[in-house]
């Protein structure tokens, strides 16, 4: 059986780091959590992950500032943006930037699918 | 004309007054002025002297009633002529201008009770008298004497305070009807110039009030230049310098014969109304100019003039044939002529630039009030969708892993479990946001003050005054000013009655076919609580919403939030008082009120205001979620 595909979670919002794991263990992923992007920066899931999904607003790093930061690093990992704010000012510089989607909580599970699905093809360029 | 120096102690004030020689009647001939030949009238002159009137009163106020002497005497080609005026006491009237002849007398005087001014102060009418020193011999030291004087009353706010007179010193000029026309004219002149001097001097003053001054002279150069303006079309005459006047000051004026319905405009006026001199004014050419929201006043003030000579003053609209607006300030004067026809004469001035920057005004004003109320209900309802959504995802995500778990093959049942678990702490954890926010909106920062509800009111009202009328609302208020005081967090309460007026206005929006009034009253009702009501005309309420009202996120509006209302209720209910609505019992709309308990007695005798401990957690934790 191959390894399944890594998709590591950064959000500072403790539910959703709790409820979005389970989600992605039953979509076939395995799945890790981070509660801040500098706890992500430093572990060894930068270079594992196939997919971020990587809240917007964290206090300290922000999400923005770690997608610039895995740039600067050459690390090109897809980042799928989550943000409670629902706001298209927000949402189209983070695609502008490179991110494969941004989603605004709460969103449903088709959406995160398709994501996902657009994360991993272009991981696979 | 004499030099001798005992000339004004020929007229004494304070002596005791002499016998009279004469009797009165021996001196009197008013009543030959009726069949004296009359003197060919000479409009231009007297045209001339009233624009050079006008021109002296708004140039050098000061000389206006030496320049009124000077031309009295230039028109009725008279020797003396002077303007005499009641002291302060009443017992003496003196010269305060004189020209001719007798100059050297300027500022002497002639008792009250007995001497000419008082005699037509008597009999309330012009006199004509011949050799008045007959009968009253202080004259006598007047050099050289008077051979025929005529005298005007002249009025100051209806009462008569002094008069105008010529005088003839020889038998070669003889005063008739025209001369008696033209002084009454003038008369009437010298009590709107004395106003006008006398409003002056007062505003003189006050340096700080120039501006108003400016007005008021402005205004009543207005009136007079209307006055001269309706004589001068009456006498049809070259008006030219009048004409550039009422150019400049863009006023315009006119005269209206209400039972012929005749109307006369000034050049001015008619570029006014942007209409051809030559079309001959009526009553429904000015109508198909008037706006026609402007339309209803426009017939009421035509109805109210037809029963008698009012003082009219208003301000109205104008639509032109290119649909742009002009605004005009019309001051208008009913007269009875002697023949009791009822004429209107006024003065119109164009105030669009005026108007139009004061609105410019209001409307960057309220640009800024609603900039201000949007920003802060979109700051809010940005970080009340942060505060929810977070919790929101958490139900959304862990109900889909449940769903998947129970449909796994063979079910994840104890998985399910522990997610529905998750779930059910999301859940609670979205209700504990919204308690949170709440608990914020009620009692963050409250500072409790004794206040005086009816002047909070008044405060917010003048704040609103231009949004409100802007969204064409009468705004009424019935303030009890002896309200007893609350205790209260003013700026809360006022976030209430505010957030109240602006619905009210808010549900008369689409109202057309009533006034959308809002009445604003505040008492003390039967329980002894203050209550404030504000009572619409709007589209109403249905019984069912009643209950939801208040409830957080509930709107009947497309655009609303839902918010205003339940923090209103937030806040009241912080004050220990209560917030409801009812449809109005009679007639469409409702009515918002709220009661408050009225400050407890010691509350009232305590030194200072009383300070309620802020709740600053809550407000804390909200900001750090931001």
């Amino acid at each position: 059986m191959a390894p399944r595909r890594l998709v590591t979670v950064v959000d500072d919002d403790e539910s959703v780091r709790r409820s979005l794991p389970n989600l992605l263990k039953q979509f076939g992923f395995a799945a890790r959590v981070f509660s801040s992007a500098t706890e992500f920066l430093a572990s060894d899931a930068v270079a594992e992950s196939s997919c971020l999904i990587l809240d917007v607003r964290m206090p300290g790093m922000s999400g923005p500032d770690l997608q610039q930061e895995l740039k600067r690093r050459r690390r090109a990992v897809p980042i799928i943006f989550i943000t409670a704010s629902p706001d298209d000012r927000v949402r189209q510089p983070l695609l502008k930037q490179g991110a494969v989607e941004c989603l605004f909580k709460p969103f449903t599970e088709t959406a995160l699918c398709e994501a996902l699905d657009a994360a991993l093809e272009t991981r696979r360029h | 004309m004499s030099s001798d120096s005992n000339v004004n102690a020929g007229v004494p004030l304070n002596t005791a007054i002499p016998v009279a020689l004469a009797s009165f009647d021996s001196i009197v001939r008013t009543e030959e002025l009726r069949t004296r030949p009359r003197r060919p009238v000479e409009y231009e002159k007297e045209t001339t002297a009233l624009a050079a009137l006008v021109k002296a009163l708004a140039d050098s106020p000061d000389t206006i009633l030496q320049t009124l002497a000077d031309k009295i005497l230039e028109i009725l080609r008279s020797d003396s002529a002077g303007i005499s005026l009641l002291t302060k006491d009443e017992k003496r009237f003196y010269w305060a201008a004189v020209a001719g002849v007798w100059k050297p007398h300027l500022g002497g005087g002639t008792p009250r009770d007995f001497g000419p001014c008082g005699d037509v102060l008597d009999h309330n009418a012009p006199m004509l008298f011949r050799h008045f020193e007959l009968r009253y011999p202080y004259f006598w030291a007047a050099i050289p004497p008077a051979v025929e004087c005529l005298l005007v009353p002249f009025y100051l706010n209806g009462k008569a305070v002094g008069t105008v007179w010529a005088i003839a010193h020889d038998d070669r000029r003889q005063f008739d009807g025209e001369d008696l026309r033209v002084l009454e004219s003038m008369g009437r002149f010298a009590s709107a110039a004395y106003q006008a001097v006398e409003s002056i001097e007062e505003l003189r003053s006050e340096v700080t009030a120039r501006e108003e001054a400016e007005l008021e002279l402005r205004e009543l150069t207005g009136t007079l230049e209307a006055q001269v303006r309706a004589r001068t079309e009456q006498l049809r005459l070259s008006e030219a310098f009048l004409a550039q006047a009422q150019h400049l000051s863009r006023t315009g004026s006119f005269s209206w014969r209400v039972a012929t319905n005749e109307i006369t405009w000034s050049k001015q006026l008619y570029r006014i109304y942007e209409l051809d001199p030559s079309v001959p004014v009526t009553l429904e050419l000015i109508r198909s100019r008037t706006h026609p929201d402007d339309l209803p006043s426009f017939y009421d003030a035509i109805d109210r003039t037809r029963t008698g000579a009012h003082h009219y003053e208003y301000e109205r609209r104008l639509k032109m044939p290119d649909n742009s607006l002009k605004y005009i300030h019309v001051v208008a004067h009913g007269v009875l002529d002697k023949d009791g026809r009822l004429e209107y004469i006024g003065a119109v001035q164009d105030v669009t630039e005026r108007r139009l920057s004061e609105q410019a005004l209001d409307m960057a004003r309220s640009e800024l009030t609603r900039m201000a109320r949007v920003t802060s209900i979109g700051a809010m309802t940005a970080s009340i969708a942060h505060q929810v959504n977070q919790p929101l995802l958490g139900i959304v995500t862990n109900a889909s892993t449940c769903l998947r778990m129970l449909a796994a093959d063979p079910p994840n049942i104890e998985g399910a479990q522990e997610t529905a678990q998750f779930l059910l702490s999301d859940g609670h954890r979205a209700s504990a946001v919204i308690k949170h926010l709440r608990s914020l909106f009620s009692k963050s920062s409250t500072t409790m003050e004794l206040l005086d509800l009816s002047e909070a009111t008044q405060e917010v009202v003048t704040l609103s005054l231009n949004e409100l009328q802007r969204n064409n609302v009468i705004v009424r208020t019935a303030c009890d000013r002896d309200l007893p005081p609350v205790l209260g967090d003013r700026v809360q309460l006022q976030q209430v009655i505010l957030n109240l007026l602006l619905n009210a206005s808010e549900a008369m929006k689409g109202i057309e076919d009533r006034p959308r009034q809002v009445l604003i009253r505040t008492y003390l009702d039967e329980d002894e609580n203050v209550r404030l009501t504000v009572q619409d005309a709007g589209v109403g309420l249905e019984p069912s919403e009643m209950e939801k009202l208040f409830e957080t996120f509930y709107t009947t509006k497309s655009d609303g939030m839902g918010i205003g209302l339940s923090i209103s209720r937030s806040i009241v209910e912080r004050h220990s008082g209560r917030i409801w609505a009812a449809p109005n019992s009679r007639g469409p709309g409702a009515t918002f009120s709220f009661a408050i308990p009225r400050a407890a007695e010691d509350a009232i005798t305590a030194p200072g205001p009383g300070v309620l401990e802020p709740c600053t957690a809550s407000a804390t934790g909200f900001a750090e979620n931001l």
